[in-house]
């Protein structure tokens, strides 16, 4: 007897076209310079790793069999949970620290445009 | 002894004629440097048509970034002490003298203008609320730090060179003044205080409304129990 697929072919067809449309989109940002090649690493392991589940879900099962998840959906979502939480943590970090290189940027200028102002002081005003 | 006095500005065009003139008239020998915090007003124009330094910032840091960028002035232009005066009008420079004093007599780096000490007048001193909130972040910090003072959101306040180095470095942001003495004091710097006596806002509103004073109260309550990394009050000097 033939055991029931995981995955419906259909399902399994729409997850896979999404997945390769989500890739597909990362890779032009990326060569359109509009997301870093650092920045979409990420995205596309995740991209790649569901593609292989989306393929062959007999892994997920495999997965949750080995945690002791019941049904191998869940140990999806908790993955995908895991997942994006870490994501998060790694984009507030870049925040944090492109909001403090703003900081000394918009100080610096300050500081500059104060020498700048002085320097025409001394020099009279520029010629019109 | 060469003195910068620090106005952090923003939207303040109304109340910086009657700062920079009291400034004046209270301190005739010390430099003025107005930071425009990003304003969208005419302060900046105001301050330079009154003879003041500006350091105007293309975009809004806020009051932490604003005051280190007249730190970091202070820093490259050699100034002795700094003193910080709000562009609002709440600060009476005519307490600047006082303020200065214990600098002067090499007895402390970091001097903050307190309401709540004998001798600081009947001026204004906040809603009941948040004298409770000021009672609670001195107590915080007295036990963290080993800091006693009893205003220590008070943004009246003069440093030392070596505060000013510090600061230069490194300053809070965001609500950064009871964590600005912690910073001084974990560096090692000598923190005082002294009465002064403080007017409420002229024009304008303060930019801490009732809802804010809660996040305040979390917010440095965190970052005193959290402590960032020590730093040291010098640069190692180059061997």
């Amino acid at each position: 007897m033939i055991p029931e697929p995981i995955l419906a072919p259909r399902l399994q067809l729409f997850a896979v076209g999404v997945l390769l449309v989500l890739f597909g989109a990362v890779v032009r940002m990326v060569r359109r310079h509009q997301l870093n090649l650092r920045d979409s690493l990420l995205w596309l392991l995740s991209t790649g790793a569901g593609l292989v589940v989306a393929i062959f879900p007999e892994l997920l099962t495999r997965f949750s069999d080995l945690l002791g998840i019941q049904v191998p959906s869940n140990a999806l979502f908790a993955l995908a949970f895991v997942y994006l939480l870490g994501n998060l943590l790694v984009a507030n970090i870049a925040i944090s620290a492109s909001a403090s290189r703003v900081r000394r940027l918009a100080q610096e200028c300050a500081l500059l445009r104060a020498e700048l102002e002085e320097l025409r002081g001394a020099k009279g005003p520029p010629p019109a | 002894m060469r003195v910068l006095a620090i106005v952090p500005a923003y939207n303040e065009a109304r109340n910086l004629p009657g700062t920079l003139a009291a400034l004046r008239r209270a301190a005739p020998g010390c430099d003025v440097c107005v930071v425009d915090d990003g304003s969208t007003d005419a302060t900046a124009r105001v301050a330079s048509r009154l003879g003041a330094t500006v350091l105007r910032e293309p975009v809004n840091l806020g009051i932490g970034g604003a005051v280190q960028t007249g730190y970091r002035w202070a820093e490259a232009r050699g100034y002795d002490v700094a003193v910080q005066v709000d562009g609002d009008g709440q600060h009476d420079p005519a307490w600047l003298a006082a303020l200065i004093e214990p600098i002067a007599r090499g007895e402390a780096d970091l001097v903050v203008g307190s309401r709540f000490l004998p001798g600081a007048g009947e001026g204004f001193r906040s809603t009941p609320v948040r004298r409770a909130g000021i009672r609670y972040l001195a107590l915080f910090l007295r036990l963290r730090c080993g800091v006693r003072v009893t205003d220590p959101t008070s943004g009246f306040r003069a440093a030392s060179r070596r505060a000013i180095e510090l600061f230069a470095r490194r300053y809070p942001s965001d609500y950064p003044e009871p964590e600005a003495i912690a910073v001084a004091a974990r560096a090692g710097l000598r923190v005082a205080e002294v009465p002064v006596a403080m007017t409420e806002r002229q024009h304008g509103r303060s930019s801490i409304d009732a809802w804010r004073t809660l996040y305040y109260l979390v917010k440095v309550s965190l970052a005193l129990l959290l402590l960032p990394v020590r730093e040291t009050a010098r640069r190692e000097e180059e061997a």
